[in-house]
């Protein structure tokens, strides 16, 4: 079927991908001497790590919008206590200017084994804070959407980085070919858009493949052939085989010409088994059952799915826009988001334990800033980037405990502060890569998703 | 207890730091209250040991007396006697801006403990040196080789070569052990031409007159043939845009002006290729086409070209303000320096250059020449014109003013009886003359989007932060290159554009001829275009190098001439085919022994397919289209440009962010691509036409598959290959295939090998 195929699957693995500054760290070498990258290298093939990792999957849960840290995993009695009383009359002051502390209209309730005290909307994860560790000491720089998600994603306020499930895939590959090493599941887009999953200035590949689709026959783009059967393809291809060898017998051989061959095998392959892989009525009854309904649950199913199958990093964005941006009523707001999501991430984390794969993949859960423990207009919150919370799971991270804290009413991140780089240089230590060492030269320097940044928490690591 | 009898000790000390020599008492306060926190807290990050490590921040030292006092960026950390005045407590008291440490407050008597300790004389037993900060040696740095400005080389005895370029390459053949391969046959080299100068294939016409024609010079026709056709500015200016960061948009969204004739300062790098423009004035009507006291007389090419800095970045300036206009700054100075000069200014941006002779203070002289410029549009028609749309423009508005106020008023009831009820005829009166004047209304006249105004200058931004500023870094040059003009306040963009266009910058033209080799070749003599410094690769023929940027300036910064010296070559015209025993050698092809077979840009490629199908568009310039349009037939430089969200075609096909200035493009290979050849309605529209086309040309099958070759690779299909197509043509057709056989065998050939690789 195939005109010379004498390669191996680690051949086929490596050789799929080709090309010069395709391979980011030879590219890096080329700058330095003049000595020739390896054609013909794959750029996504599966990469040793620093050290030995903890965890080889990330899914990054976005709850772009910036959920309420006060609400919901950070409970504040001294805020209920003062409700009502001006923050400045406290020595506390906002961004901008707010109303009166504004008391959680949520209960917080004692969950686990733990203890932890997670707010009421939240029930089903509640019951699994046993494996979450909560980082109730997070700060961010700028009290707005685009930076702040731009932080959050890609270590900086402007849009000249790349993401880091971009830095993840380049530093680690991926594990399965047939798939892309960085998934980012959306409907519609997120403020600020595909800056958020940008490869900037390191190699295509390693861009996120925005999904907003979760049709199985529209995740990808090309990916059904809509003019020709299975078998008459097949039939194509086979020709196009046999030209394309021909055509590279003639020449004496060439590793990209050879590339171009496997990728196109692998290619058609990729159009059933990305299908399959992101198809979730594939999944029993009880099983979707147990995530619920609507494309954030399905969204959850399907970066299991992916992670099973290799996929190296699946951010699922919770919606378009940035639903969690409550400024007009937090009851009711963050309620109903509560309310659609609570029950699919709690199945995630528990499909994922059950299948063994909860140890492996870490799982992060956070919006891009907090909101304030003051109300806006009656009874909203505005944007906070003093303190708020996310929490991990998973992936050689530590159940069932709290990190940090905010000061008594929830303004400001005060007890074992944590910035965005902080985090970073932890999501990457736990995938076995070592912040400061992961870097790409470009434009004369070695560029860093942490920048000159960042600092490994050490201490929520199991 | 402890604390009660601390905090006694504390009190007693201010009388012990009146002493001219520090008691025990005020050092062991010192060794118990105040080292053990500095320890604990804060030489992570601030000390000998971090700065080592390469962790220091903020300039910062306090593991020394010495160091303490004299402080950081920001001055010193302790003022002796002066609590007020110490940053260091400032900072530990988390009032201001720097609040340290970063992990959080420290308890407050901790805090207490600093500021007696600093009222009390900040008594410090610690010894411990200053050491000299070094600074940059330019006159040292001006003997890098890059530098050193370039002197035409004596040509090397080389008797089989004949041009010198051959004869440069031949050279180091002989001292490699290399020996060239054989040249190309006359088809491949006229397709290689075609691709390199055009990103088209050869008409069918001009490869059937080359094969013809046996005299010398027949190649050297080919090259003046594709030079002189409008397709070669449209494939130059692509590699130029580029270096140019071209796009259309930013990569955010919030509160951006669209810049709808963006595609203007496109067809001015396309007009200007074809024209041959002299680089050097290439380069200064980019950077100050409004400046130059030889202006052109036509405002398009006076102005269009400052789109170059014109359609920048431009960052989200809603908060933190001052760093989002430093980005902008740091987008400028980046692309103008790697751009035109390959040096990588940018590095130099918080420190000094590590490698390079480039001190932090003329980042900001150049980053000076911008600040306060503003993105302004400059009209491109007759002032008839635009006078006319301006007053259309501003009489629609008066009218709208009008209107609004009559409905105000309405709304409000106010303006008496007769104002009400006389007030409906005149809105409907009003709607319809509003109606008529828009609908009369001249088109938007031609703008090109620029930059405009000469820049403020600036002070240093320490350690790259706009809040903590430095000395004054007056408007000027590179110390390390030569200027015309003094740095001050008199050096603006036209003095800039000066410097970099002048014969004796020694970067300017090497920087130049090395792209345009990198472009033809697949890799530079300088295999880092956009880095000539320390940290770039070094020449692999410095001699043809410095040959090529003389004889470019002499032949008046010709790049047709270029392209000419470096066609008309027999290293250019070698086949692409290995040989073992000079793979064993340099694999890599660094020393140019064979020709280097390249895959089609992804705009090549699919102008390719538009060509072989028969449905390429001939329109040169105008308005940008949208790729996601599959029936759309435009040459792919004509397709809109990105920062926020580029086009998925462009992207996977290693296109490059065009947020930033590019030298060269990752090849990568990767599944998606194919997917678009197998599945996509662009591909299967070209098949389909590609089947038409070639159908009509022949009365049987083997007829019509001679006739796809010639169209699709300009040659005839071999023994093998008809063969192989017969037996697919014949094979049984499926009810439930939308093409027929011919057109999947049409969709075959297009998204074949050779349609994509150039040998």
């Amino acid at each position: 079927m195939l005109p010379n195929v004498g390669l191996s699957r680690r051949d086929l693995l490596n050789r799929t991908g080709t090309g010069l500054g395709a391979i980011g760290l030879a590219a890096l070498l080329a700058e330095r001497t003049s000595a020739a990258p390896k054609p013909g290298a794959n750029p996504l093939a599966p990469k040793v790590a620093h050290f030995t990792p903890k965890a080889k999957h990330v899914i990054h849960l976005f709850m772009n919008g910036g959920p309420s840290q006060v609400d919901t995993f950070d409970p504040k009695p001294e805020l209920t206590k003062n409700h009502g009383k001006q923050a400045g009359a406290l020595g506390k002051s906002t961004e901008r200017k707010t109303g009166p502390l504004y008391k959680s209209p949520f209960a917080f309730k004692k969950c686990g084994k733990s203890g932890i005290e997670v707010s009421e909307i939240f029930p089903e994860v509640g019951s699994c804070i046993d494996d979450i560790c909560v980082i109730r000491s997070m700060h961010t720089n700028i009290p707005n959407h685009e930076p702040g998600l731009l932080l959050m994603t890609c270590g900086n306020t402007q849009a000249i980085r790349p993401s880091m499930g971009s830095w993840l895939t380049y530093g680690l590959g991926t594990e399965n070919q047939n798939l892309p090493g960085f998934v980012v599941l959306c409907p519609g887009k997120p403020v600020v858009g595909p800056a958020l999953w940008s490869n900037s200035f390191l190699p295509g590949v390693f861009q996120g493949c925005h999904i907003q689709n979760l049709d199985p026959k529209k995740v990808i783009e090309h990916i059904r052939n809509q003019n020709v059967t299975a078998t008459t393809q097949r039939e194509q291809l086979d020709l196009l085989n046999q030209l394309n060898g021909l055509h590279k017998d003639k020449r004496g051989g060439d590793d990209q010409l050879d590339a171009r061959i496997q990728s196109l095998e692998i290619a058609y392959r990729m159009q059933t088994e990305a299908q399959e892989a992101f198809d979730v009525t594939r999944e029993p009854v009880k099983v979707r059952d147990a995530y619920g309904k609507g494309y954030f649950a399905d969204a959850c199913l399907a970066a299991r799915r992916l992670v099973e199958r290799g996929v190296r990093m699946v951010q699922v964005f919770y919606g378009s826009g940035q639903p969690w941006d409550d400024h007009g009523d937090i009851e009711k707001g963050h309620r109903n988001k509560a309310k659609d999501s609570d029950k699919a991430v709690a199945a995630l984390l528990r499909d994922l334990k059950a299948k063994g794969l909860l140890e492996e993949t870490l799982v992060l859960w956070g919006g891009e800033f907090g909101r304030t423990p003051t109300s806006e207009g009656a009874n909203g919150r505005d944007h906070n980037n003093h303190g708020f919370s996310v929490w991990l799971a998973g992936g050689g991270v530590k159940g069932g405990m709290t990190y940090g804290a905010t000061d008594e009413f929830g303004f400001a991140a005060a007890e074992k502060k944590v910035h965005i780089h902080d985090l970073h240089a932890t999501i990457l230590h736990l995938m076995g890569l070592d912040h400061e060492k992961l870097t790409y030269r470009y434009s004369g320097r070695d560029f860093r998703l942490t920048d000159v940044h960042g600092t490994v928490v050490k201490d929520i690591l199991a | 207890m402890m604390r009660l009898a601390l905090a006694a000790a504390a009190l007693c000390l201010p009388s012990v730091a009146r002493a001219a020599e520090p008691d025990a008492q005020a050092v062991e306060f010192f060794e118990n209250k105040i080292r053990p926190v500095l320890v604990e807290h804060c030489y992570k990050c601030h000390s000998e040991d971090a700065a080592k490590a390469g962790k220091l921040k903020a300039g910062l030292k306090l593991d020394t007396k010495a160091h303490t006092l004299k402080g950081g960026d920001t001055g010193p950390a302790v003022v002796a006697g002066k609590p007020a005045d110490s940053l260091l407590l400032k900072s530990l008291k988390y009032e201001g801006e720097l609040q340290m440490p970063p992990k959080g407050k420290l308890p407050d008597a901790v805090v207490k403990d600093f500021e007696k300790w600093i009222a009390a004389g900040a008594v410090d037993p610690r010894g411990g040196e200053i050491a000299k900060p070094v600074g940059i040696d330019i006159e040292k740095g001006k003997k890098f080789w890059s530098f050193v400005p370039p002197k035409e080389p004596a040509l090397p005895t080389a008797p089989n070569a004949h041009t010198p370029i051959d004869k440069f390459v031949a050279a180091k053949w002989a001292e490699k052990g290399l020996v060239p391969v054989s040249a190309a046959d006359k088809l491949t080299l006229a397709r290689r031409a075609a691709f390199d100068l055009t990103g088209l294939p050869p008409a069918p016409e001009l490869v059937e007159a080359y094969l013809k024609d046996t005299a010398p010079d027949a190649f050297n026709k080919v090259v003046d043939q594709l030079l002189a056709s409008p397709q070669y500015g449209e494939k130059w200016a692509r590699h130029w845009l580029d270096v140019a960061r071209y796009a259309e948009d930013q990569a955010h969204t919030f509160g951006v002006k669209p810049k709808t004739q963006a595609w203007r300062y496109r067809d001015w790098v396309i007009a200007a290729l074809n024209a041959d423009m002299p680089y050097d004035r290439f380069v200064k009507l980019q950077l100050a086409g409004d400046l130059v006291s030889d202006a052109p007389s036509d405002p398009f090419t006076r102005y269009a070209g400052l789109g170059f800095i014109g359609l920048g970045a431009e960052y989200y300036k809603n908060t933190a303000a001052a760093q989002a206009i430093a980005e902008e700054l740091d987008d400028r100075v980046d692309t103008v320096t790697r751009g035109f000069l390959g040096l990588t200014v940018s590095c130099a941006r918080c420190h000094d250059h590590k490698f390079d002779p480039i001190p932090t203070k003329d980042y900001y002289s150049l980053a000076g020449i911008y600040m306060g410029t503003n993105f302004s549009d400059a009209p491109l028609c007759a002032p008839s014109e635009l006078k006319a749309f301006n007053d259309a423009q501003a009489a629609l508005k008066s009218a709208e003013a009008t209107m609004k106020k009559v409905q105000d008023g309405q709304k409000a009831k106010t303006g008496g009886f007769v104002a009400r009820f006389a007030a409906p005829h005149l809105v409907r009166a009003m709607t319809a003359d509003i109606a008529e004047r828009k609908k009369a209304m001249p088109p938007a006249p031609a703008v090109a989007h620029t930059v405009s105004g000469n820049g403020s200058g600036m002070k240093v931004y320490l350690r790259g932060n706009p809040a903590t500023k430095g000395e004054d870094a007056p408007k000027g040059f590179l110390q390390v290159l030569p200027s015309p003009a003094k740095p001050g306040s008199g050096f603006g963009r036209f003095e800039l554009a000066e410097a970099i266009a002048s014969k004796d910058n020694p970067l300017t033209a090497r920087v130049i001829v090395n792209r345009v080799w990198a472009w033809h070749f697949g890799r530079g003599l300088v295999n880092t275009p956009s880095n000539f410094g320390a940290l770039g690769d070094k020449p692999s023929h410095p001699e043809l190098l410095d040959w090529l940027a003389v004889n470019f300036v002499k032949n008046g910064w010709s790049l047709k001439w270029l392209h000419r010296q470096i066609m008309n070559t027999a290293t250019y015209q070698l086949e692409s085919k290995p040989n073992a025993g000079n793979d064993a050698i340099d694999a890599a092809n660094v020393y140019l022994w064979r020709g280097t077979r390249k895959r089609l840009q992804v705009e090549d490629w699919r102008d390719s397919l538009l060509a072989v199908s028969g449905t390429l568009s001939t329109q040169v310039g105008g308005p940008t289209f949208d790729l996601r349009d599959a029936s759309a037939t435009r040459r792919t430089v004509y397709a809109k440009v990105s920062r926020h969200e580029l086009n998925g075609l462009l992207r996977l096909f290693d296109f490059p962010d065009a947020n930033v200035t590019a030298d060269k493009r990752t090849i990568t290979t990767v599944p998606q691509q194919q997917l678009f050849a197998l599945n996509s309605d662009f591909m299967v529209n070209q098949a389909k036409a590609f089947a038409a086309r070639a159908e009509k040309l022949g009365a049987n099958t083997e007829e019509r598959v001679r006739a796809a070759y010639r169209l699709a690779f300009g040659r005839a299909p071999e023994r093998a290959e008809l063969e192989l197509a017969t037996k697919f043509l014949a094979l049984p057709t499926s009810a439930d295939d939308k093409l027929t056989r011919w057109q999947q065998f049409a969709q075959v050939l297009l998204a074949s090998n050779e349609l994509l690789y150039v040998d």
